[in-house]
């Protein structure tokens, strides 16, 4: 964990470089540039509003577009630094065979990349917020909080997936499938306090309840999204309860998947 | 202490594809019962290397194609790891493994000079006072802002080559950058390494096929052969020997090639080749500069009115070097069928030491019209007088030396006497 934060701290123009390398390769040639970066979650707010419309989900008092655009904006950064980063390596191989420098720097560059997309989302949001007269309150200040901890859970995937789909291709195709399924495991769609009413308040699984919502919360992102929702647009602290099993298992998990990479790291030049 | 040092460094390869997942599962499950038998098929590109360079030393590595010239630079530069033994470096290294390896074709020579000086590890601060001096050296003032997608190969190669020498590392290892771009900027280049090496004392690796430059450059010379160091010493020793292994190679596979033109329509067939010294003895190598005799035994099947005889040398990628030609200097008149043996005798044997190949033609007099014609006939190798074959051999210093002599005698007393006379 620290090595991470070091080989960051090392190689932090060689990250920057490579990231403003990535950005401007991906818009050189196109008229609405940085634009298509925002374009994906609009969208699917857009998609889900009118969804929405016909469903009923029950939102409570914060209007729903601007609720599913803050539960996107952490979900689609989560979902295309764990999918930039697991095809980091890969994408890369003249580089790896050719120079050496620690082999982190890719997934980390993958995800530096997708920061400065979020960062453009954010320009969306405060525009939503203007629109639906909402002012952010005190607890905004935990959103870079926030932010790092999606990081965190992005750069598990991505150590072990990058390095495990050096040797398996299979890994970068089953990605965006697992990825899209996660999504309707995660609270992006309907509040999490839908499922909070529906497993804690009325027992929906009878004594079984209790342990589904924590085994629902084990899912990082459910925490993140609702945290990010609630101090945003809600104007409160987040909601640690809902964050800790998630916390537990990534801080449990990001060392292993570290630790995995760098022995697999010593032979990505030979197998990729 | 020693700034490189290599300890019994053995790189094994697995031969064929990457297997499944499910195989990889089977065979993992049966090593941990301790019942695995399977075995990949493995390839050593490095067997046991050992050596160690001090500061200062510039060591050319050579050796034929899949020695491991190019593994061991890679171990070196930490891109890949030893299966046993050890590899310590103790400096940076700027690898020139491919020079261009991190150049991106979407952005533009300027926009690449950084991206590539991040990747080698360059500061920005360095790149950006060093910004002019790069574009300079490559010679791309007017290109510098258009994508590199658009550059000629070799002006990428110069861009990729400027970024690289621009750093500033202890170690400098260079795999076949030099014969690179137009002449002009070979020689900048070869003037850049020159200075790196003498001027700045770097440590420098050099990998390449260019026997004279390794020879040139480098102040110690490894041989590699099939992963194992062979030689290590003096540049004019190793590369000596391997010129020597090299020719004996091109020998061998000599009669196995058939691209060469062999025409004949019948009449007359080449039934043996062989050279002689003046004693009459057969030789299978000619000294340069020896007074030699070629002997061609012709079969002849039908009467061949006024036939003239053709012989020639060139080389073994068929560059001719020389004809001569028997018209006007021997009349063989009408030859009936019989069996014949032709001899041209060559005084001071003019060829430098190489591998050269024989080649004979028949033409009649009158019509000049081919009757045979052959190539690659006879490989001829040449050696030299003395055992410093480097002083005189390699294609950059031609093919042929005249024969002739020497004297160097002062022009002072005769100055004298003019300037006595003018006055």
């Amino acid at each position: 964990m620290t090595n991470i934060a070091k080989n960051l701290y090392e190689y932090r123009e060689l990250i920057a470089a490579l990231a403003w390398k990535n950005i401007v390769v991906r818009y050189k040639q196109s008229y609405l540039g940085l634009v298509w970066a925002v374009l994906k979650p609009l969208m699917l707010m857009l998609i889900f509003t009118l969804v929405k419309s016909f469903v009923g989900i029950e939102t409570g008092e914060i209007p729903y577009p601007i609720l599913t655009f803050a539960a996107l904006m952490p979900w689609v950064f989560f979902q295309e630094s764990a999918s930039e980063g697991v095809n980091s390596i890969t994408s890369n191989t003249s580089l790896i065979k050719k120079i050496y420098f620690p082999r982190e720097v890719f997934p980390l560059t993958a995800m530096v990349t997708k920061l400065v997309e979020l960062a453009i989302s954010f320009l969306i949001l405060a525009a939503l917020m203007t629109y639906y007269q909402m002012l952010p309150t005190v607890h905004a200040l935990w959103v870079p909080l926030i932010i790092f901890y999606v990081m965190l859970v992005a750069l598990t995937i991505s150590f072990f997936g990058s390095a495990l789909n050096v040797y398996y291709r299979d890994i970068a195709q089953a990605l965006p499938v697992l990825l899209s399924l996660a999504m309707y495991a995660s609270p992006v769609i309907y509040p999490l306090s839908l499922v909070k009413t529906k497993l804690i308040d009325e027992q929906a699984a009878g004594e079984w309840s209790e342990t589904l919502y924590t085994l629902y919360t084990l899912n990082p992102l459910a925490g993140i999204i609702d945290s990010f929702q609630r101090v945003l647009l809600k104007g409160l602290a987040p909601d640690f309860n809902a964050l800790l099993p998630g916390v537990i298992l990534t801080l449990a998990l990001l060392p292993l998947s570290y630790i995995y990479f760098k022995r697999a790291e010593n032979w990505f030049a030979d197998i990729i | 202490m020693p700034i490189i040092e290599v300890k019994h460094l053995t790189k094994e390869y697995d031969l064929g594809s990457v297997t499944s997942i499910k195989d990889t599962l089977r065979h993992t499950l049966a090593k941990i019962r301790g019942k695995d038998t399977w075995q990949r098929e493995r390839f050593k590109a490095l067997d046991d290397v050992n050596f160690m360079i001090e500061e200062g030393e510039v060591v050319g590595i050579i050796g034929h194609n899949g020695a491991g010239k190019s593994t061991l630079l890679k171990h070196l530069a930490n891109i890949t790891k030893p299966t046993s033994g050890e590899v310590i470096v103790r400096g940076s290294i700027a690898p020139l493994i491919e020079v261009g390896a991190g150049v991106n074709p979407e952005l533009t020579g300027r926009e690449n000079i950084f991206l590539n000086g991040a990747i080698l590890g360059i500061p920005k601060k360095v790149i950006q006072s060093k910004l002019d001096e790069i574009i300079e050296f490559s010679g791309l003032e007017q290109f510098i802002d258009t994508p590199v997608k658009r550059y000629s190969s070799g002006m990428t190669v110069k861009l990729g080559f400027s970024i690289a020498t621009s750093m500033d590392a202890d170690i400098l290892i260079v795999d076949e950058v030099l014969a690179v771009g137009d002449l002009a900027f070979q020689r900048k280049c070869f003037d850049r390494m020159e200075d790196m090496i003498k001027r700045q004392g770097k440590t420098v690796l050099l990998v390449s096929h260019n026997i004279r430059q390794v020879e040139r450059l480098c102040t110690r010379t490894i041989l590699l052969n099939h992963g194992r160091l062979t030689l290590d010493g003096i540049p004019k020793d190793v590369c000596n020997a391997f010129y020597e292994a090299s020719d004996k190679q091109i020998l061998e596979t000599k009669s196995s090639i058939k691209t060469h033109r062999n025409e004949s329509n019948g009449d007359i067939e080449i039934k043996s080749v062989s050279t002689h010294n003046m004693a009459g003895e057969n030789i299978s190598t000619i000294t340069h500069l020896e007074d030699i005799e070629f002997q061609v035994t012709y079969q002849v099947n039908k009467t061949l009115p006024e036939p003239v005889f053709g012989i020639g040398i060139h080389t073994t990628d068929f560059f001719y070097l020389s004809t001569s030609q028997s018209l006007g200097k021997l009349s063989p008149g009408n030859l009936t069928p019989g069996i014949y043996t032709l001899s041209y005798k060559v005084r001071n044997f003019p060829f430098l030491p190489g591998i050269y190949a024989l080649r004979l033609g028949v033409a009649l007099t009158g019509s000049f019209q081919s009757v045979l014609y052959s190539e690659n006939v006879m490989p001829i190798k040449v050696i030299a007088p003395d055992i410093n074959r480097a002083m005189v051999s390699g294609p950059e210093e031609g093919f042929v030396a005249m024969d002739g002599s020497w004297s160097l005698i002062s022009n002072e007393l005769h100055n004298r006497h003019s300037t006595i006379l003018s006055g």
